[in-house]
C-alpha cells in the first residue's frame, strides 16, 4: 500500500494490484452456464504443469496456455466476448473508473467469539468464575431451541469477500500495475478478482473503456503511466493555494 | 637531465625564467572516503513484499527528488519547511525546528521537527514527499549521539528553543558530519518515558538520578538481543544496489 495525493494537497491511501499472465481460456454460452448472461473463464498467475491431473489441464491445453493457479468467471454480456486465448492486461481499465476487487480473506484459524463476531465477552473481575470471553446465553427460554447461523466459535477467515466501489487512480501499463483506492481482502501477494463495480452509484461512470478489452496490437500506443485527472504527478511543482 | 621549461624564443637568446609548473597532488585517501549518504526511507523494510512494489515506490520518489530538492539530513539538524496552507494570509507557512525523529519507508516517510515558541512546546510531522511542502532549507547539519531524541519533550525547554530567523550555518561538502556529544540535563521526574531503560538505550542525557534508581533500571536489560540472529538484518548490498539506482535517476 502506497499514499497518493490529489491535486489539492489531500492524501490517499493506495493498494498496488499487479496483472500477472492473464488469460482467456473458455467461453460458456448462456444455456451452458444456466445464467441469464454468458460467461468467460479467466485464468490467473503461471504456474507448473506437473501437479494436476490430465483433464484438469484440457481446459488450458485447448486454450494453448500454460497451466494457471487461479481461474474465475466472469459474466459477459454478447457484444463483449473475447476469443479463448486472448492475454489480458492492466490497460483493460481506466484510471477514473470504479472496480469491485474479490480475494480470499486472511485465515486466522479457529477462533473464539470475541475475535470472530465482536462479542463483548464478560467482565475482568468482579467474581467472574471462568468466563471471561464466552458467549453467554444461545437463546431465549420461548424458544426452546439454538437457531440456525447462531454466531458461535469457528474458523475465521479463509473465505472469499469483495470490496466494493474502489476507484483507479493510476495504471502502469509497463508493468501492468493497477494502483485501486483504499485497501483490499487478502495477503500481500495474493491472487485477486478486479471486476467493473456492480454499484448503482457507479453504473455510468465508464466514460470511453477499452472495449471488448485492451489488445496490444500496437494499434493504440499508451504513455507508460496513466494517471487520472485529480491525482498528483510527481513531474509537476509543488502544490500551491 | 634535460628541463622542458627551458625557453626557446625566436631569437634564439634564452627566454624569461618560467618557474617550473605546480606538482598536482592527487590525494587518492581523500578520493574514496567520498561522503555517501542514501536517505534512510530508501532502504526497504524487511519482509515478503514483491520487490517491484519497492522499485514502483523508488521511481516516483526519485522523479520528486529531481522536481523538488531534499537536502541531506540527519537526527538532530536543524530545518526550516515551508508548506502550503490554504488558511495563512500568504498561503504558506514557516516552521523551523529540530529533526527529532525520522520515520516511515519509501513515499510515506515523515519527520518530526519540534521548537518552543512562547514557551510552548510544538512539534510538527511533515511527510518527506508531500506535494504541500514547497521547501526544505537546511540551518544547521548535525548529528547527535542518538537517532531519536524525543527525550527532549522531557528535557529543559532551553534545548528546544531555536531561533526562527536563524542564520544558515555553512557547512562543507567533503568533511565528516559533526557529532554533538551535548548531555542534555531533564526535568524532574515522572518522564513520558522511562528513559533510563536500557531498552531506549540513550546517550545523549545526563543521568542525576540516584545510583540505586539506574542500577534498577538495568533489571530490564536484554543483553542477549545483540546476539540474536533472526533479528539481523544486513543492509550493505541492498544498499549499494538502491545507491547506483538513485544516483543514475537523479543524474538524467
Amino acid at each position: 500500500m502506497m499514499p497518493i495525493w490529489t491535486k489539492s494537497g489531500k492524501k490517499h491511501a493506495v493498494t498496488l494490484l499487479k496483472v500477472q499472465d492473464c488469460h482467456v481460456l473458455r467461453y460458456i454460452s448462456k444455456e451452458e452456464s444456466g445464467g441469464k448472461t454468458s460467461q468467460l473463464l479467466v485464468g490467473g498467475k503461471n504456474v507448473s504443469p506437473f501437479y494436476k491431473s490430465e483433464s484438469a489441464m484440457e481446459i488450458f491445453r485447448e486454450a494453448g496456455v500454460p497451466r494457471k493457479q487461479k481461474v474465475t468467471t466472469f459474466n459477459v454480456t454478447d457484444d463483449a466476448l473475447i476469443k479463448p486465448g486472448t492475454p489480458l492486461y492492466a490497460a483493460h481499465f481506466r484510471p477514473g473508473q470504479f472496480v469491485d476487487v474479490t480475494a480470499k480473506t486472511i485465515g486466522k484459524g479457529f477462533q473464539g467469539v470475541m475475535k470472530r463476531w465482536g462479542f463483548k465477552g464478560q467482565p475482568a473481575s468482579h467474581g467472574q468464575t471462568k468466563t471471561h470471553r464466552r458467549p453467554g446465553a444461545l437463546s431465549t427460554n420461548k424458544a426452546a431451541k439454538v437457531y440456525r447461523g447462531k454466531k458461535m466459535p469457528g474458523k475465521m477467515g479463509n473465505i472469499y469477500r469483495t470490496s466494493l466501489g474502489l476507484k483507479v487512480w493510476r495504471i502502469n501499463t509497463k508493468h501492468d500495475i493497477i494502483y485501486v483506492n483504499g485497501s483490499v481482502p487478502g495477503h500481500t501477494n495474493c491472487l485477486v478478482k478486479v471486476r467493473d463495480s456492480v454499484l448503482p452509484t457507479y453504473r455510468d461512470c465508464n466514460k470511453n473503456p477499452p472495449f471488448p478489452t485492451f489488445f496490444a496490437d500496437g494499434d493504440e500506443e499508451l504513455p507508460e503511466d496513466l494517471y487520472d485527472e485529480e491525482v498528483f504527478q510527481f513531474t509537476e511543482p509543488s502544490v500551491t493555494y | 637531465f634535460s628541463s622542458s621549461s627551458y625557453q626557446t624564443s625566436s631569437d634564439g637568446k634564452p627566454g624569461k625564467f618560467q618557474p617550473p609548473p605546480k606538482p598536482v597532488i592527487i590525494d587518492k585517501q581523500r578520493q574514496t572516503e567520498e561522503r555517501r549518504f542514501l536517505s534512510p526511507e530508501f532502504i526497504p523494510p524487511r519482509g515478503r513484499t514483491d520487490p517491484l512494489k519497492f522499485y514502483m515506490e523508488r521511481k516516483d520518489m526519485i522523479q520528486r527528488r529531481r522536481v523538488f530538492n531534499i537536502p541531506e539530513f540527519y537526527v538532530g539538524s536543524i530545518l526550516a519547511v515551508t508548506t502550503a496552507d490554504p488558511y495563512a494570509r500568504e498561503k504558506t507557512s514557516r516552521f523551523v525546528g529540530i529533526c527529532i525523529q525520522r520515520g516511515g519507508k519509501g513515499l510515506g516517510a515523515t519527520f518530526v521537527l519540534r521548537n518552543v515558541i512562547e514557551d510552548q512546546g510544538v512539534e510538527i510531522c511533515y511527510e518527506l514527499y508531500s506535494p504541500r511542502i514547497q521547501a526544505i532549507e537546511l540551518l544547521k547539519l548535525e548529528k547527535r549521539l542518538d537517532d531519536n531524541l524525543m527525550y527532549l519533550r522531557d528535557a529543559l525547554p532551553e534545548y528546544s528553543t531555536f531561533d526562527v530567523n536563524m542564520k544558515p550555518v555553512s557547512h562543507l561538502d567533503h568533511e565528516e558530519v559533526p557529532v554533538n556529544k551535548l548531555q542534555v540535563r531533564m526535568k524532574p521526574k515522572p518522564w513520558s518515558k522511562r528513559w533510563e531503560r536500557p531498552k531506549y538505550n540513550i546517550k545523549g542525557i545526563k543521568f542525576e538520578l540516584p545510583e540505586k534508581k539506574m542500577k534498577e533500571a538495568q533489571k530490564w536489560s536484554q543483553p542477549w538481543l545483540e546476539f540474536d540472529m533472526l533479528r539481523e538484518y544486513d543492509t550493505s548490498k541492498i544498499e549499494e544496489k538502491i545507491w547506483k539506482e538513485v544516483n543514475e535517476g537523479l543524474k538524467k
